[in-house]
């Protein structure tokens, strides 16, 4: 039996995740909110890896293990492989995503909350806050690689960045 | 008929040990499954060549003790599934189908948010299907 979720479900629902962790739960410890929000990513990339690698046999090392997951972990969660995959062949591994489904609907408003004219949108704040605010989202995805990799036995650290709308990439940095 | 099977976890902690006889030698089935984890480690890192394939999740007879016999299966995760028999002719196909449908109940059992991962598996669901399993082996091949 194949149970479905909405997408749409999905979507709001972490939106809804971030805004509370940041505004009700932790307001102005954006530090504490954003760990809280990695946590939830790793226990769920924790349980998704046992789902997700019943089928196939086991990795030979670690860059099979991060292909498996630019193909078809990308595939199964967002019905879309990541579109580039860099290394420096020590540890590090840079994918990147040209249309991140979860940013893909998200757009930056420079007059957002405040009363400021317009020839402030240039001010370096007003961009810094909106990026701040998109980073945040970002942190769910970041926990859900690292537990995912914890699983297989492959500690590393994850980090993430926008560069343009709605292209992001991910680094995995792995602890030797 | 199958007489125990076990989860090991990664650090060769138990998270599930289920025995399926009615004598009270639990302890002795709990040594049987400790020694076979030592067979373990040893078939994965140190692959024979004539023996299954180096990243085959499902390894195989461990080794016979007494009338008992040993199989075992280590998923991606590191997490070790054993399952003691005392049948005489098990097929290969109907341990590899056991593993197989243990493995879904596990990741099931798994997904459980309220699960602890390291802790033991205390799903009641789990233990229903994996009796359910357990009755169910061996019979499919009489067809």
């Amino acid at each position: 039996m194949v149970r479905e979720v909405s997408e749409s479900c999905l979507d709001s629902l972490l939106t809804e995740v971030v805004s509370c962790y940041c505004n009700r739960f932790y307001p102005n410890k954006h530090d504490l909110a954003a760990r809280r929000i990695e946590a939830i990513g790793y226990q769920v990339g924790h349980q998704l890896s046992e789902r997700y690698t019943m089928e196939r046999p086991r990795f030979n090392d670690h860059l099979e293990a991060i292909k498996f997951i630019c193909k078809d972990f990308w595939l199964e969660l967002f019905k879309k492989h990541v579109d580039n995959l860099r290394t420096n062949h020590r540890g590090t591994f840079v994918l990147q995503d040209n249309k991140f489904c979860w940013l893909a609907r998200m757009s930056i408003d420079p007059l957002a909350d405040s009363g400021k004219s317009p020839e402030d949108i240039t001010s370096p704040t007003a961009g810094n806050k909106a990026t701040h605010a998109m980073k945040m989202h970002l942190y769910f995805p970041c926990g859900i690689l690292r537990g995912f990799l914890t699983n297989l036995g492959i500690l590393c650290a994850v980090s993430a960045d926008i560069l343009t709308l709605p292209t992001c990439a991910f680094t995995i940095r792995i602890k030797a | 008929m199958i007489v125990c099977v076990a989860v090991v976890g990664h650090q060769n902690n138990p998270l599930y040990i289920q025995s399926f006889t009615e004598a009270d030698d639990a302890l002795k089935l709990h040594h049987i499954v400790h020694c076979s984890l030592d067979v373990v480690d040893e078939r994965v890192n140190n692959p024979k060549k004539s023996g299954p394939l180096l990243n085959e999740t499902f390894l195989g007879l461990l080794y016979p003790i007494e009338n008992f016999k040993v199989y075992g299966y280590l998923t991606n995760t590191k997490v070790k599934f054993i399952l003691v028999t005392t049948d005489l002719d098990v097929k290969d196909a109907d341990v590899r189908n056991f593993f197989r449908r243990f493995h879904a109940a596990y990741v099931d059992a798994v997904s459980n948010p309220f699960h602890v991962p390291g802790k033991k598996i205390t799903s009641r669901t789990f233990a229903e299907r994996v009796s359910t399993i357990v009755k169910s082996f061996g019979l499919t091949s009489a067809v």
